[in-house]
């Protein structure tokens, strides 16, 4: 009997042993998740999402008129799948938050949120689940229209 | 000299029997004065050639020194410099933003800087806050039709959605920060409706199937994409009053990017905006090879422009996108025949 093997065997009663303690529900520190509180959970990123949407169509970012939705319609072009990356006009390596700060300040000449805002976050929910399902490709030089939306606002309201 | 060009051009089109009535000479225009026999004596299979100018979705905000105002003020300086100098310029509507007078004042008066005539259509951002008012006071009517040099001209208004508001009891300033957003999902498919149509089917009536044709409509004549009303859900009965030209060259706004497509008789252009460049929606395209290039965010001209179309006297065609920036792939830098 080879290392490998002894070593499979080791795992492999150990994911039993796991699996039968699990089984006598004794081996959680804490019972799993219920239905009710998976439920809130996706209901609180939900209600973040709309507050986004709220914010990304909102010209009270700027002070020029402009939107986010101006450019981005349903999120799109955003690319959240790509960040962080090299950004030329943030000149350097900048993540999806930088980038929608310098959107904010330059085209809509307004006031810069604070990096872990919950508007800041409600707007990279928002952006980010319109390409939920998309491969994450760090840098990818593309620009991408998001998940097709076929009816409603795009995502589950609560 | 600039008054004398656009009197040649009223007697050229009189004389091919339509009352051309244009926006850069009188306006409020009456649509009462195109006669059906007029619009048949215009049918002939040869065009004498020329050129037309097109600009588009200049998004003017009523605020002072907005920096849209400079992007469709270059796009007027850029038709003016066109040699030869086109013949008239289409406009293919969202002048406006948020369908204020002030707004569309404000694009008259830039407007009525060309060297040229003008036609235009509105587009959702003119209309909602008083349901074309103020538009058709400045420019007339919302659907006309002319000849020139040969080619029977028509411009629609395909952005009309039914009553969504009503039940709703919203106010004008509510419904229209509604249609302001592209993707609103709460205001309806648009087209051309009813009247329009029938408009359409007698104005083309008596025109003979080899006339050369060209529309004019704010959204595309496809299905593009619905959900940002990149569609007239009408399209297929135009198509269909239309299907029995030879050809016809349909262009159209609202899409603010380099799109073409096919559909039997009908080429469509999409036109570059002046405001800003909206990326492509996530679908197929029918021709991918002509697209723009995705522009750069730090460039506020990046993705915007005007456009020329020159016709031939086969009623050959050459739509010449005019970015601002150089971002046109080769293989329409210099143009897209049609
Ligand atoms: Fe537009
Ligand atoms: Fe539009």
């Amino acid at each position: 009997m080879n290392n490998t093997h002894m070593k499979r065997i080791c795992i492999c009663s150990g994911l039993s042993l796991v699996g039968a303690l699990f089984a006598l529900g004794i081996a959680q520190a804490k019972p799993p998740r219920s239905e009710a509180q998976a439920a809130q959970e996706r209901a609180a990123l939900f209600t973040a999402v709309a507050k986004g949407d709220a914010l990304w169509h909102s010209p009270k970012l700027g002070t020029n008129g402009l939107a986010c939705a101006n450019c981005h319609p349903d999120g799109s072009a955003t690319n959240v799948h790509t960040w962080p990356k090299f950004q030329t006009n943030l000149g350097k390596v900048g993540t999806l938050r930088e980038m929608i700060n310098w959107c904010i300040a330059v085209p809509m000449q307004g006031k810069v949120l604070e990096y872990d805002s919950n508007e800041m976050v409600a707007m990279e929910a928002y952006a980010t689940y319109a390409h939920r399902g998309i491969a994450i490709d760090l840098g990818k030089d593309e620009q991408h229209g998001g998940v097709p939306v076929k009816s409603g606002p795009g995502y589950p309201r609560f | 000299m600039e008054k004398i060009s656009r009197r040649q051009f009223l007697g050229m089109s009189t004389k091919a029997g339509a009352a051309t009535l244009f926006t850069g000479i009188f306006a409020p225009t009456a649509t009462s004065l195109f006669g059906l026999a007029g619009v048949a004596e215009a049918a002939t299979k040869r065009v004498d050639p020329f050129t037309f100018a097109i600009l588009t979705d200049a998004h003017l905000y009523d605020i002072k020194d907005h920096k849209f105002d400079d992007i469709l003020r270059k796009g007027v300086a850029d038709v003016n410099s066109m040699r030869p100098r086109p013949d008239f310029l289409l406009y293919a509507g969202d002048l406006g933003q948020s369908g204020k007078k002030a707004e569309l004042l404000k694009g008259k008066k830039i407007l009525d800087q060309l060297k040229m005539p003008y036609k235009i259509i509105p587009g959702e951002h003119d209309y909602y806050l008083d349901m074309g008012k103020a538009w058709r006071g400045l420019f007339g009517d919302e659907h006309w039709s002319f000849n020139h040099k040969g080619v029977h001209f028509i411009g629609m208004n395909s952005i009309l959605v039914p009553d969504f508001w009503t039940l709703k009891g919203l106010t004008p300033r509510e419904r229209m920060g509604m249609m302001e957003e592209l993707e609103c999902h709460q205001c309806g498919a648009w087209g051309v409706g009813e009247k329009q149509l029938e408009w359409l089917a007698r104005d083309v009536k008596n025109v003979s199937p080899d006339t050369p044709v060209v529309i004019m409509t704010h959204s595309p004549l496809w299905d593009y994409y619905p959900r940002w009303n990149f569609q007239t859900y009408d399209a297929p009965q135009i198509r269909e009053t239309l299907r029995k030209f030879d050809k016809v060259i349909a262009i159209h706004g609202h899409v603010h990017q380099v799109v073409y497509n096919e559909i039997g008789n009908i080429r469509s252009s999409g036109l570059l905006s002046t405001s800003w460049p909206w990326p492509y929606p996530p679908v197929k395209l029918d021709y991918p090879q002509i697209k723009q290039r995705r522009s750069d965010p730090g460039d506020f001209e990046d993705g915007l422009g005007a456009a020329d179309l020159a016709l031939n006297s086969d009623f050959d065609a050459i739509i010449h996108w005019r970015e601002f920036s150089d971002l046109l792939p080769a293989n329409i830098k210099n143009g897209l025949k049609i």
